[in-house]
């Protein structure tokens, strides 16, 4: 049995510890490139969403490189998510590929399912082992989300352009090498220091704009063509709720215990959505308005097609909280120059407006 | 005495007897807009951004139109009918949806149908529907009695006689069914289904009057609302497993079932940028190709659909069937 998964951000390194450590025969197919959309888009059925191409593209790699059990995650009341694992199991039968799908729920039995699925994996590793390895990547996943976070702030500020961006890859490699926590937690520190130190050298108050929408589109910068590192070329500082540490944290252990800070989220959007509409809908109408006094701007991510995106773009202009907000959506056709462009006016934009409310105040002050 | 509102499109097609006895139960009056016209889809596709798919500009459309002709709309939020399968999230945000976009259609009557919060929740949220038109709690739950009975007669009527449901709500509200049986006095050439949501496939605008086109050429059109639930169930089953969407049946089970009988050809409709369909009429199609036996197509409509295109790969189709059947009965000695 080798194991093989589909790539989301850095996820591929908490998973490969999990692998390495429990003697999980495991492949991983080449980061997001041009070849993994093409295969994507060749085999997904048409009105399909960015998320389902790509992880398609994956699958089918790893399958070319050996993998016959592919992880997909899984759920019902989760937007188009729960019905990928069974059609892409369909196309890869029909391109005459051999695989299990083991399907990982994220909405129902959350820890426990996911614990459950490594064990039969492993074959029947002992709890104690699984634990352990469970709990060193879920350690990897922390840092790599705590050095991303102090990446966005140096990125915005960095006196040498791309230094931050170099400390990233750098921290990646290394976290991906660590083998106990000493080195991790040494890692972790030596790397947030520098970027800090990185932040502290460069110009302050950089324009401050949030990203929010679809989890997948957000957190996989092939989908979204790097659009922090562009907003933090363009002197911006990002600022995001989404990070898969965090959403271990409310879905694995904090939900079980009854606390959600989602709850906050969707007690800001009560006013202008009352309800789940599935996928990250009602977190993306409530970001803006959790946040407008935080945020000069919001970019708001969304695959094309993606039903409970579209239905916070059309409720999010309507909020009494008045930031400006740019969506943008992600698909094969996205091309960078036509992104670029749109980030450069929003920022203008952003700073236009930012320029008047300070003058403004000096009026008020004369 | 109040009136309310009910927008032509949507869920129309499936719940309309059932709310009209609920809300003349009741004591109001109920108003519903008329059939679709390119001048309201156009009012509906002028409030959303491009992206949204075509039955909700047509509903926005439909929502715009009563405006001044009545007391309230009624907009239900349906997330789910049957446990664990849920509602595409179009559905789910359409009352605050059409809040956001239709400001001048307040107010809303809003509900939100959920079976997996348990029967109490459900039935506490139909009186608080209930409330705005009565106190009386035992006429909201007499009203939702005979509401759920019209429910069951309206699926009865159109599984056992074969009717739409616009002939099936003509027959039930005893108005003159505006369509004779097309050609029924001559020889039906062959049997075609077509399979799709009914939000689709009756609204004559966004349908480009598919069935009625079929009926013209002496087709005899077999639609998912022939088939009974038990039927539907047990087809989507054979292809999916387990149901995923609350209207997966009239998709993926009315495919799977006329793929593999009486059909001559399936017809499947869908919206352009339906995100549940892409990947249910895509199951249906592998499905057609695995079993070689039943001619597929697929049909998307969006608001650019020019009616040549359709009427072209409709010949096309029907072209295409005739000759398989001609070679079929073709006797080799």
């Amino acid at each position: 049995m080798r194991v093989g998964m589909p790539h989301m951000g850095n996820l591929y390194i908490p998973f490969k510890t999990l692998f390495e450590r429990l003697d999980i025969d495991y492949v991983l197919p080449p980061v997001n490139n041009r070849h993994t959309l093409s295969l994507g888009v060749k085999h997904s059925p048409e009105g399909l969403c960015i998320p389902f191409k790509l992880t398609l593209g994956n699958l089918i790699q790893a399958a070319e490189l050996g993998a016959d059990t592919m992880l997909m995650p899984t759920g019902y009341g989760t937007c188009r998510l729960g019905y990928y694992a069974k059609t892409q199991e369909l196309i890869l039968g029909d391109l005459g590929y051999k695989c299990e799908m083991i399907q990982v729920g994220v909405s129902e039995r959350k820890l426990f399912g996911i614990l459950e699925m490594v064990k039969r994996l492993s074959n029947n590793a002992p709890w104690s082992k699984i634990i352990a390895a469970f709990r060193f990547g879920l350690a990897k996943l922390n840092a790599l989300d705590k050095i991303e976070r102090a990446v966005q702030k140096a990125r915005a500020r960095e006196q040498t352009k791309g230094t931050a961006n170099r400390l990233f890859d750098a921290a990646v490699k290394a976290i991906d090498q660590a083998d106990d926590y000493n080195t991790l937690k040494a890692i972790q520190t030596e790397y947030i220091d520098r970027l800090n130190q990185a932040a502290k050298n460069g110009h302050a108050s950089p324009l401050i704009v949030g990203v929010t929408g679809e989890f997948y589109v957000v957190l996989e910068p092939f989908s979204n063509l790097d659009i922090e590192m562009e907003l933090g070329k363009l002197g911006v500082e990002v600022r995001r709720t989404t990070f898969v540490s965090e959403w271990t944290k409310f879905s694995l252990f904090l939900n079980p215990l009854g606390v959600n800070e989602k709850d906050r989220i969707h007690q800001a959007a009560m006013p202008y959505l009352k309800r789940d509409i599935g996928g990250d809908g009602w977190e993306s109408v409530g970001e803006k308005v959790l946040h407008a006094k935080e945020y000069d701007g919001l970019i708001h991510l969304a695959p094309f097609t993606c039903m409970p995106e579209i239905i916070a773009q059309n409720i999010m202009p309507k909020t009494k909280e008045d930031i400006p907000v740019l969506t943008i959506l992600c698909d094969e056709q996205l091309a960078k120059p036509g992104m670029l462009t749109r980030l450069e006016a929003f920022v203008d934009l952003l700073e236009w407006k930012r320029r008047a409310r300070n003058n403004g105040r000096q009026r008020v002050l004369v | 005495m109040v009136k309310i509102g009910i927008p032509r499109a949507l869920l129309y097609y499936q719940y309309y007897p059932m709310c009209k006895t609920f809300f003349e139960a009741l004591g109001a009056e109920v108003v519903v807009s008329p059939p679709t016209t390119q001048v309201m889809l156009s009012a509906g596709s002028s409030r959303v951004v491009a992206e949204t798919c075509l039955p909700v500009k047509v509903f926005v459309g439909h929502v715009l139109s009563l405006v001044g002709k009545c007391d309230y709309i009624f907009i239900p939020a349906v997330r789910s009918v049957q446990s664990k399968v849920y509602n595409c999230a179009k559905f789910l945000g359409l009352p605050d949806m059409s809040r956001a976009v239709a400001p001048e259609a307040l107010p809303i009557l809003e509900v939100e149908i959920d079976v997996n919060q348990g029967k109490r929740s459900l039935r506490r949220a139909i009186y608080q529907l209930g409330r705005y038109l009565t106190r009386d709690t035992a006429k909201i739950k007499r009203a939702m009695a005979t509401a759920w009975q019209a429910h069951l007669d309206y699926l009865e009527l159109m599984s056992s006689e074969g009717l739409t449901p616009p002939q099936a709500i003509d027959r039930i509200s005893g108005t003159l069914e505006v369509e004779a049986e097309a050609g029924s006095n001559q020889v039906i050439s062959s049997a075609i289904a077509v399979i799709g949501h009914p939000y689709l496939l009756y609204d004559e605008l966004i349908s480009h009057r598919l069935i009625h086109r079929l009926e013209r050429a002496n087709i005899r059109v077999l639609t998912p609302e022939m088939l009974n639930a038990g039927e539907l169930q047990s087809a989507t089953t054979r292809l999916v497993g387990e149901a995923y969407w609350t209207y997966e049946g009239e998709v993926v089970g009315a495919g799977g079932h006329y793929l593999s009988s009486e059909a001559d050809g399936v017809i499947g409709i869908m919206a352009f940028g339906c995100g549940p369909d892409s990947l249910m009429m895509d199951m249906v199609q592998r499905q057609a190709a695995r079993l070689r036996t039943t001619s597929f197509m697929s049909l998307t409509v969006e608001e650019h659909t020019a009616e040549a295109g359709i009427v072209t790969r409709l010949e096309a189709f029907l072209d295409m069937i005739q000759r398989r059947k001609r070679k079929q009965s073709k006797v080799y000695a």
